[in-house]
């Protein structure tokens, strides 16, 4: 049974593991630290796994356990990590089978979250996904209307800086 | 529409990631802890190392050198010395062989095995160091039961044995403390790696 559980992580994860791309994208602006974000990130969620009962979805629960890991560690990071360092963001985004207005955009709004604190990135985040208030809610630790609240906060500030 | 509408249909139509990472890369990042760790072992083998032979400094060696010559074991404390800087050398490449090795390893098999020798080498230098400790207090105390042989009659002997290996007994167990302290909780941690990868190593 303990055997069928861990094969069952190695393959949700796998399925997964673009949710933890994303994050790492969202949270840091070169390969490196998106590796050792990542690394980190599995960790976590390898170690939280026996304490996953499934009353949620695989993915629900590693969005929580990834963002959380990835708030604590940005914030232990906020030195190293420096928002202007942009440059490299282009590493990740292909052009190939890709609208070119999209491309930009998409570079746009990373350079925009970059510069955003660790929680609104959170949130924007959890906004780009699709996510509903309860579950933006449960997966931050905060109230449904202190969600709301700071979600508008937090795509006021996003727009600020996408203005052009 | 809403200015992030439009960012929204980029953010979803971004493309995946070009690296997937395998299930059989997740071994590789717990390995990564497992060799953070040797590391300390390492750095704290150098500190310790470092920090003891500072002592020297403060404690008057010629007089200790002195005593020695007394109790007629100069040479003995000399040569002695050599060989547990020897050793202690020795120990201190093998901690550092250990951070290295671990670092570039690539199965689990090979990790585990290597996690147990790390074990193993630490176990090794923690006993080296207290049998030296024991040996070094043994052959003092019979110098100078030896010296005064003649003076003492067989009461005050038992008295000398008996507080010799009482105070052996106490000096052991404060420094297997402090190994206990200094290396035990980088061991459990390393055991608890050993044991996930075990897990891991099961499964793939």
């Amino acid at each position: 049974m303990q055997k069928d559980l861990e094969t069952k992580f190695l393959s949700d994860f796998e399925q997964n593991q673009n949710i933890a791309h994303k994050i790492c994208r969202v949270y840091t602006t070169n390969q490196s630290a998106h590796n050792d974000l990542f690394q980190e990130i599995t960790i976590q969620l390898w170690k939280n796994y026996p304490k996953f009962r499934g009353d949620s979805k695989f993915s629900t629960w590693m969005y929580r356990v990834a963002l959380n890991t990835a708030i604590s560690l940005y914030r232990k990071s906020t030195k190293t990590i420096k928002t202007e360092d942009i440059s490299e963001i282009a590493y990740k985004i292909k052009a190939t089978d890709y609208d070119n207005t999209e491309e930009v955009q998409l570079k746009a709004l990373y350079k925009a979250i970059h510069k955003l604190n660790d929680i609104d990135k959170a949130l924007i985040f959890l906004y780009l996904e699709d996510k509903p208030y309860k579950e933006i809610s449960e997966t931050l630790g905060i109230s449904s209307v202190n969600a709301r609240v700071k979600m508008n906060r937090a795509k006021d500030k996003l727009k600020n800086i996408l203005k052009p | 529409m809403d200015l992030l509408d439009n960012y929204k249909k980029a953010w979803d139509n971004q493309p995946e990631d070009a690296h997937k990472v395998s299930s059989l890369e997740i071994y590789k990042m717990a390995q990564s802890k497992s060799s953070s760790i040797v590391k300390w072992i390492f750095i704290i083998g150098i500190a310790e190392f470092v920090g003891l032979n500072s002592l020297y400094f403060f404690i008057d060696m010629g007089e200790a050198m002195k005593e020695y010559e007394k109790l007629g074991i100069e040479n003995f404390v000399f040569y002695s010395q050599i060989a547990a800087y020897i050793i202690l050398f020795y120990f201190l490449a093998k901690f550092y062989q250990n951070y290295k090795r671990i670092s570039v390893t690539a199965s689990t098999n090979t990790l585990m095995k290597k996690i147990l020798k790390t074990r193993k080498t630490v176990r090794n230098y923690v006993i080296f160091n207290l049998g030296y400790m024991v040996l070094i207090i043994m052959v003092v105390s019979i110098a100078s039961i030896n010296m005064n042989f003649e003076e003492l009659n067989t009461k005050q002997l038992l008295l000398i044995v008996l507080s010799t290996l009482i105070a052996t007994l106490l000096i052991l167990g404060l420094l297997w403390l402090f190994y206990q302290l200094l290396y035990g909780i980088l061991l459990r941690k390393l055991n608890r790696n050993y044991k996930e990868l075990a897990k891991l190593d099961s499964t793939i």
